[in-house]
């Protein structure tokens, strides 16, 4: 998807920004270094600096050691950019950024939206994290639920037959029964998942 | 009228005096901007996407809605939000071509 408005960015005037949330580096991508990111993709991809953003880089400059750029410096800049000109911003994995965090990284981008309304913002996540969305971005959210498709598993299966190392013990036959059944064993171990996540989230 | 940074006779590095300069300037700054750099991994993601996994989504209603958008109207979704569990797919369907 973010390659597929990358590619119509490049018949129009538009910008796309996104960031993976990730459990293992938690503490590093704090809201600052998240907001600050999308920001950077934003501005590296015009042709001339906003004269905003290079004039609050200068300003750093006179504070002892240099300054970094703080949340609302932030926020202001995606403001800035984002009205110049539509912008997507994607955001992986919500569920990932840490709950402290999570709470200012959705402010911030609701900030950017109360001023700059013809942002999109795309975010993937599990189902915990939607109360939590529809509060902070409010009246502007649409959920969809994404869950395995059937035609989805089998292009990929077949995408990786296709890449088998050992040709010769594979036969139509084998190919078949692999087609099949994988999907099937995957619809039924995705229940079996959502059964026990119901379990668990019952007992806590 | 916007002014930039190219015309700013004041902005650090950018003394007019040759590109090299203002792209000095560029790079210092991006990297003043945010440490953080997610293009490792969307090229990561990119790599092990597979053909058309994930196309449906890009077909719903709900999808091209939030697209084109209605520039802030009443009816106006600006935000989609995809949710499911560990091993859905979620992050492989954004990355759809």
């Amino acid at each position: 998807m973010v390659d597929s408005l990358c590619d119509q960015a490049g018949g129009r005037d538009l910008a796309v920004a996104c960031f993976y949330f990730d459990f293992a580096n938690q503490k590093e991508q704090s809201p600052t270094g998240m907001l600050g990111a999308l920001l950077k993709q934003v501005v590296g991809g015009l042709e001339e600096m906003p004269w905003e953003i290079a004039r609050a880089y200068e300003g750093q400059g006179r504070v002892i050691g240099g300054r970094v750029p703080q949340l609302g410096d932030i926020v202001k800049m995606l403001q800035i950019t984002s009205s110049k000109r539509p912008t997507f911003i994607c955001v992986d994995a919500l569920d990932e950024c840490l709950a402290g965090y999570r709470v200012k990284v959705l402010d911030s981008l609701n900030q950017v939206l109360q001023k700059c309304p013809g942002t999109r913002i795309f975010i993937t996540g599990r189902p915990h994290v939607q109360p939590e969305i529809a509060k902070r971005l409010p009246s502007r959210v649409k959920s969809v639920s994404i869950t395995p498709r059937r035609d989805d598993i089998i292009g990929y299966i077949r995408a990786r037959l296709d890449e088998d190392m050992t040709p010769d013990a594979m036969d139509n036959i084998l190919e078949a029964e692999i087609i099949e059944k994988i999907p099937y064993k995957i619809s039924k171990m995705y229940v079996w998942y959502k059964k026990r996540h119901s379990l668990e989230l019952l007992a806590n | 009228m916007s002014q930039y940074f190219s015309h700013n006779t004041n902005s650090v590095n950018t003394v007019n005096v040759s590109n090299s300069y203002i792209i000095d300037g560029r790079s210092q700054i991006l990297t003043w901007l945010s440490p953080l750099d997610p293009r490792l991994r969307h090229q990561d993601i990119q790599g092990r996407r597979v053909g058309n996994v994930g196309e449906w989504l890009l077909q719903t209603q709900d999808f091209k809605t939030w697209c084109t958008g209605s520039e802030g109207g009443e009816s106006d979704n600006a935000v989609l939000f995809c949710y499911g569990d560990p091993g859905a797919g979620k992050t492989y369907i954004r990355y759809k071509e």
